[in-house]
């Protein structure tokens, strides 16, 4: 079956530092996968080749089997790490003008955008919030704000970047319900984190970079104990923690 | 009731009263009206300072299609008044066309003019923009000026255009109504850009411009068409305030102070509304007319001579520019919504705090 | 506590033109103590650093630093005498160099031993020796965060404040920064962390105060907060 998005080796460059150093790999339709790796490992890096931010010094990412180096706006959906609501709008206008655009050719009314927004706010749990302004809600309600303005694009393609930071245990467990809500939809998600307890918590595949190359790519609980990922990126005692409990 | 919603419908009433009043008073001068002995409630001066408040509703009113909904306050907007007087002016005078066929091509040559312009300039963001769109504005006016042809000003020079005068009955009513027309159509044009599509698209590129793209508006095209917008709406105020001045040049058509008083009318009025800016650019002009002397009642400060009035009145307008960017951002409606802004406690909390 | 604290804040309140924040704060740090702060997003932990440091208007209450009242304080007298913030989100002059940020550090003060200063500082951070000439956004977000601890180390402090120091970071980089953090601590200096991880600030620190909604709900010996039931729900989701 051809993979919904296929990376083979791809490299983008800055000043002659390679930021992304020949990545392969493919994502299934409908899988839920973590990236996670040391900062400057090139995570947002690949993310912007994905999402079509940068072009391509080299390799190929190919989506259903279409060559789709540099192109944007064709299904993929992001969000970043420090959350960019539109202020003056209220909660439910901000995903209804997820809606109103997206990055298919879909141009739905003002009616039927607006319609969406309230089974998207629904989705993530914002319902009894919507007619909020931006202002009123807490940071992890604005996490879920980003995240439900990105789903109102339909995306096929969702990248969460660094969605997590700053919560605790207890809204990452909140915010996961509602990745994996997000994921029943059929979107296929990519998470990039440094919080484990979300890898281990929703993804069932991770993949480590380290230095813009790949070092890991396989299930969590198998991909946390290697040595070379505690090395790289995990610490020792972190990793005790996590085989400890 | 709340104090706010009073306040609204106290708005609501007065802008009726005013625009009823806008409307009909100038049918009092018509012979038809006399005839009836009906009182004369305008007069020369009336309906040119009328039409000059309608010019200025048509440019505050678009300048906020590019400033207020999308967040790129430029500075230079008056560039498409000046090119709509000129493309008319030059149309009538030169080419000979009839002023009716001449007016229609005011707002599409600025239109133009500002996609070539803005495809470069919306590149640029927040005081960058503002300065290059200054520098563009004036440039344009003394481009105008100053463009020969073989020894010989192509556009009339430092003595400016002439044109013949529309012979119409009523000329001073039609001017008016014409231009009141082109108010109207602006307002209608906010009206309709505000509940669209595309005036969420300008919203969400003012509010945070990545986020836009990455949603998938066309951030670029969107601003080009939000800035041609605005230059058409400018530039037809332009076309028809050629033919009624019947003489245009570089000082009337290009004025720079004019791009001051377009912003701190829709500022004053509320920016990113749909009457706010035509009901700044009401008060406004009433102020600067009032300053200028140009109104029955006057104003003898005393040590001020006459003829720095104008000067004064240039003063006056960029103090309150400021008091309004810093006690009133959102406008009239910022006194109106509740709580006041307008004390020292305020300003000396919005300077001191910081964000963490 | 036998000896007068460090810092004593009491009956604290505070916030912004939109309302209060913080409600009645009371909190002790003793000389060369490491205190956590933790608490939910919200809770008002960066707002509570943010009046200690003069940055946030207090309405009531009293904060008191090495014996002098420093409520309302200009920022600058604050950091003088001897209380440094390092800000969430690191907050470097991004376009200058990194030895030009730690230098900054030190502007408040007039002792002009500012060259020993940065050695000092460089021990605790041997990474950044190579780097001293870069410009602080081209490092990569541990490094930021050194200098920014290392530029808050530069006002030589009595007391030394850190909002978030694990956000965004590997864990990896966060065990050596809490390494480091302990090493400062041993050298003298009291630190008070706020930290959104619970279990790394609640591992180092010698005393915690939780925030919940601006108020203070739980404070004592960190050991003692951690095995709290309470705490285990509402933050460690255990």
């Amino acid at each position: 079956m051809t993979p919904q998005l296929d990376l083979r080796n791809v490299t983008k460059r800055f000043g002659g530092v390679a930021a992304v150093d020949g990545v392969t790999f493919s994502i299934a339709k409908g899988e839920i996968l973590g990236v996670i790796g040391p900062n400057g490992a090139g995570k947002t890096t690949l993310l912007n080749c994905i999402s079509g931010v940068y072009r391509l010094d080299g390799g190929d990412i190919r989506w259903h089997g279409v060559s789709i180096a540099g192109l944007a706006r064709l299904g993929v959906g992001r969000t970043f790490q420090i959350v960019k609501p539109f202020g003056s709008m209220t909660v439910r206008e901000n995903v209804a003008v997820g809606a109103l655009f997206g990055s298919d050719s879909e141009r739905p009314p003002l009616r039927a955008a607006f319609d969406r927004a309230d089974s998207v706010l629904e989705l993530v749990g914002l319902r009894m919030k919507a007619d909020l302004p931006v202002s009123a809600l807490t940071i992890p309600d604005r996490k879920r704000l980003e995240v439900a303005r990105a789903v109102a694009t339909r995306p096929k393609l969702l990248l969460l970047d660094e969605v997590m930071a700053g919560l605790n245990n207890v809204e990452i467990d909140d915010a996961l319900e509602m990745v994996r809500a997000v994921h029943e939809t059929g979107v296929t998600v990519v998470l990039i984190e440094h919080v484990m307890r979300v890898i281990v918590g929703v993804c069932e595949r991770v993949i480590v970079l380290d230095l813009g190359r790949t070092l890991a790519d396989g299930q969590p609980d198998v991909v946390l104990r290697d040595e070379r990922v505690i090395q790289a990126y995990l610490g020792e005692r972190y990793a005790r923690r996590l085989r400890g409990g | 009731m709340t104090t706010s919603q009073r306040w609204q419908r106290i708005l609501i009433v007065l802008g009726c009263a005013v625009i009823a009043y806008a409307v009909l008073a100038p049918l009092t001068s018509l012979d038809g009206a006399q005839a009836l002995n009906l009182p004369l409630l305008t007069d020369k001066l009336w309906f040119r300072l009328a039409t000059i408040t309608a010019m200025f509703v048509v440019m505050a009113t678009a300048w906020n299609i590019i400033g207020g909904l999308t967040g790129y306050a430029a500075f230079g907007n008056v560039a498409f008044f000046g090119i709509g007087a000129y493309t008319t002016g030059m149309l009538i005078a030169k080419a000979k066309w009839p002023f009716l066929l001449a007016l229609p091509l005011a707002p599409v040559a600025a239109a133009i003019f500002a996609v070539l312009v803005g495809l470069p300039l919306l590149r640029l963001r927040g005081h960058y923009f503002a300065v290059a769109s200054l520098g563009v504005g004036v440039a344009v006016g003394e481009l105008v000026q100053n463009l020969d042809y073989r020894g010989e000003p192509i556009f009339g020079g430092a003595s400016g255009l002439f044109m013949p005068i529309f012979a119409v009955p009523n000329r001073d009513l039609y001017f008016f109504y014409l231009m009141l027309g082109a108010a109207g159509v602006s307002i209608a044009v906010t009206w309709a850009v505000i509940r669209s599509r595309f005036g969420y698209g300008l919203i969400a590129i003012r509010e945070n411009e990545e986020a836009a793209a990455v949603i998938g508006v066309n951030t670029t095209a969107y601003k080009v068409a939000a800035f041609a917008l605005a230059a058409a709406l400018t530039g037809l105020a332009g076309g028809i305030f050629a033919q009624w001045n019947v003489f245009i040049d570089q000082e009337n058509s290009f004025p720079i102070a004019y791009n001051v008083e377009m912003i701190l009318m829709a500022l004053l009025g509320g920016t990113g509304t749909v009457f706010g800016p035509a009901a700044g650019a009401v008060v406004l002009q009433l102020l600067i007319q009032f300053l200028s002397g140009s109104l029955p009642i006057t104003l003898d400060l005393p040590f001020v001579p006459e003829d720095a009035m104008p000067v004064l009145a240039q003063v006056v307008l960029g103090v309150l520019l400021a008091l309004v960017v810093i006690f009133a951002p959102r406008g009239v409606i910022d006194f109106f919504g509740g709580r006041s802004r307008l004390t020292v406690a305020y300003l000396r909390r919005s300077l001191r705090e910081t964000s963490i | 506590m036998a000896a007068e604290p460090l810092l004593h804040i009491k009956g604290l309140t505070a916030g912004f033109a939109a309302g209060p924040v913080l409600f009645g704060i009371n909190v002790d740090i003793a000389q060369g103590e490491l205190v956590a702060l933790v608490g939910a997003n919200g809770a008002g932990k960066s707002t509570l650093l943010g009046t200690l440091s003069g940055l946030v208007r207090a309405s009531a209450g009293r904060i008191a630093f090495s014996g002098r009242d420093i409520t309302n304080q200009r920022p600058e007298a604050i950091v003088m005498a001897g209380l440094a913030h390092v800000p969430q989100g690191r907050r470097l002059f991004d376009t200058m160099s990194v030895e030009k940020n730690l230098r900054l550090g030190a502007y408040a003060r007039r002792d002009g031993n500012i060259d020993a200063e940065l050695r000092n500082v460089l021990e605790y951070f041997p990474a950044l020796k190579d780097k001293l000439n870069r410009e602080a956004r081209t490092l990569s977000g541990g490094e930021q965060q050194m200098v920014a601890i290392g530029r808050g180390l530069m006002a030589r402090p009595k007391l030394l404040m850190v909002d978030e120091l694990s956000l965004g970071l590997a864990p990896k980089i966060v065990d050596r920064l809490i390494d480091v953090v302990k090493e400062i601590n041993t050298a003298g200096t009291a630190l008070l962390l706020v930290e959104q991880d619970v279990l790394v600030a609640l591992d180092v620190a010698q005393r915690a105060y939780v925030l919940e909604n601006g108020r203070i709900v739980l404070a004592g010996a960190a050991a003692d907060v951690k095995d709290d039931p309470n705490i285990r729900k509402a933050y460690l989701g255990l």
